[in-house]
């Protein structure tokens, strides 16, 4: 996995919502094809503001973001989806007043061609969302949105996937659910990079992890060695399954 | 349990509303000034009929009563003939603020010189199609154009989708990109509306303008009487709504607008281009205010500067009562307050016909926070 290229190259960002409140503060992250990589960190840490900004959503003043050897610094959302990366939203990840079938239209917006086929490619990811397929998303339960949420996102294929906080309002069954599909998916060939609350759970899944403090990138290494860092422990994982 | 006291405050309206309108008709038997105000604007609409000066209300009130002299030489039942008048009148609004939804919808911006496409759209196709020497602003020049109706209307028509590309390409889109907030934008909008209103008025002028000289001539239907060019308005009106519904649910750019609406960082996120479907948006919706500002200047017989903005705090009643951003909910809205506006005529003064209007608004709200077609969100 090592030797893979490397797909996502994010150098020293500094981003913020308004001007002149930098929340990033120099982020730097190397992510390889077919990677699945977490980024943990306390509440504020920039977490969400991290993937936000490299997926065009937050300005960034300052530093770059590569994908392969396309500088993607700043470019705007629908032209990244495009070039081959999907994003989650946390919160309102779908078009409530829209069915799930067109949430997924939406999703292959810019290929409609292919809306079809891939249509049954993610059916068989998601069979549940095949039998709800004429539902409206609005009235569909947290767990079953987040289905829609990343099925959208997998409809144009993208080489890179980003979610932010998949599991985060969900019962932990649900959460459970979710982090195991986040695995197939990654497994299928797309590269993940995942941000999320539930530290431990996203550390035992995941290739390798980042760990964000006050919108820096404090440490990265594996989900294991993470896990057993007694630093990691100490401030993000508690005592509990240490 | 929201449900019951739903219904407990339903019944509670319910039943002012029937009292209201119980006082109402009894003061009006007793012939107390509520009454005798509405024989009395249905005597002085007629007679203001000539002048061409005549504000709105007596003009449309030259309307009813035709409808009101014209019963009892004919079989007309004039409950019938003002529901009838109600669902035109309806259908007009709906055209005319069936955009001011969609661009709510999608920018979140209540644009309060959205009456002001409905006056431009009547007015330029007065502009079009009068015999008179006409001239364009600032260039000193007079000449006739005199075009028919229909070929006047249409150059009205693109000229107004075309303001409405301009605006969002040099204003609006400039102000979203900025980040402006969406009260600062309304702000910018209401100072948009008054500096057209006047741009309308230094125009053409602050006299009602006609459309047309020829005189509609009346179908009657039995029960009730409806003006030929009424009922080429009301199939019109119902091509385009059916129009606007068969973009919004069947095509792909129309159901991305419907994504737009519901949360447009996530269709940006899902490779929409939110400019450009909120551009066509501001597109269609000043079109079909020009098309709604046409049909109802008329059904009105004459158009002056002012008509959109008269109609603005009926439009904006429409659209909330339907469903903030709901397409269709401007069309049940438009449909519920044409009614209402109508029929309250016949027990209430035509002075009051708008108050009802909000009247209803505020009650509906009451019951029903969400609009009759806005839908509770489940959260979680």
């Amino acid at each position: 996995m090592n030797d893979a290229p490397v797909i996502v190259h994010a150098d020293d960002l500094y981003a913020g919502y308004l001007p002149g409140v930098d929340i990033l503060n120099g982020c730097s992250m190397e992510v390889k094809e077919g990677e699945l990589i977490g980024i943990i960190g306390p509440n504020g840490a920039g977490k969400s503001t991290f993937l936000k900004s490299l997926f065009g959503l937050v300005p960034i003043r300052s530093g770059t973001v590569m994908l392969g050897d396309e500088d993607i610094t700043n470019v705007r959302a629908d032209e990244l989806v495009k070039r081959g990366i999907g994003f989650v939203p946390q919160t309102n990840n779908v078009f409530p007043s829209l069915t799930v079938l067109e949430n997924l239209e939406m999703g292959a917006y810019q290929r409609p061609k292919s809306f079809r086929s891939q249509f049954e490619r993610i059916g068989e990811l998601f069979p549940k969302l095949v039998e709800r397929k004429d539902q409206r998303a609005g009235s569909l339960s947290g767990g079953e949105r987040q289905m829609v949420a990343m099925a959208r996102a997998l409809m144009m294929d993208p080489k890179v996937l980003l979610l932010d906080e998949p599991s985060a309002g969900l019962s932990p069954d649900r959460q459970d659910e979710t982090f195991v599909r986040t695995r197939e998916i990654n497994r299928t060939g797309v590269t993940v990079i995942m941000v999320e609350q539930n530290a431990r759970r996203c550390l035992q899944i995941c290739d390798r992890g980042y760990v964000l403090d006050q919108g820096t990138t404090a440490y990265t290494a594996s989900g294991q060695e993470l896990l057993k860092d007694p630093k990691v422990i100490e401030l993000y994982l508690g005592t509990l399954g240490a | 349990m929201t449900n019951r006291i739903d219904r407990r405050v339903l019944l509670r309206a319910l039943i002012v509303l029937v009292v209201a309108a119980a006082a109402v008709t009894l003061l009006g038997a007793l012939g107390s000034p509520a009454a005798a105000s509405s024989t009395d604007a249905v005597a002085h609409a007629t007679v203001a009929a000539g002048d061409a000066t005549a504000g709105i209300a007596q003009a449309d009130t030259a309307v009813h009563a035709d409808a009101v002299t014209t019963e009892g030489d004919s079989g007309t039942n004039r409950y019938v003939q003002q529901l009838v008048n109600g669902i035109v009148f309806g259908l007009l609004l709906a055209l005319a603020s069936v955009g001011l939804s969609l661009i709510y919808g999608t920018t979140g911006l209540s644009n309060f010189a959205h009456g002001e496409q409905v006056s431009l759209g009547a007015l330029l196709t007065f502009f079009f199609t009068t015999q008179q020497p006409v001239s364009v602003p600032f260039i000193p020049v007079e000449f006739t154009i005199g075009w028919p109706l229909i070929p006047s209307a249409l150059a009205a028509i693109a000229l107004a989708a075309g303001s409405g590309w301009l605006q969002d390409r040099f204003l609006w889109s400039p102000l979203r990109r900025r980040r402006v907030s969406i009260v600062q934008q309304m702000i910018v909008s209401i100072g948009l509306s008054l500096a057209l209103l006047n741009f309308i008025q230094w125009w053409f002028g602050a006299e009602r303008q006609r459309l047309t000289t020829s005189i509609d001539t009346r179908i009657d239907f039995g029960l009730f009487q409806v003006g030929q060019t009424t009922l080429w308005s009301v199939l019109i009106s119902l091509l385009c709504l059916g129009g606007v519904a068969f973009f919004l649910l069947k095509t792909r750019t129309g159901r991305a607008t419907r994504a737009v609406s519901d949360n447009p960082s996530l269709a940006s996120a899902s490779g929409i281009r939110v400019e450009k479907v909120v551009r066509l948006v501001w597109i269609m919706a000043t079109g079909l205010a020009a098309v709604g500002g046409i049909l109802l200047a008329l059904y009105d017989n004459a158009a002056a500067f002012d008509v959109g903005a008269r109609l603005l705090l009926l439009m904006f009643a429409a659209v909330t009562l339907g469903g903030l951003g709901q397409a269709f909910g401007a069309l049940v809205g438009s449909l519920v307050i044409g009614i209402a506006v109508e029929m309250s005529t016949l027990w209430l003064g035509t002075d009051l016909k708008y108050a009802v209007a909000l009247g209803i608004l505020i009650l509906v709200l009451l019951v029903r926070p969400q609009g009759i077609l806005g839908r509770a969100e489940r959260v979680g």
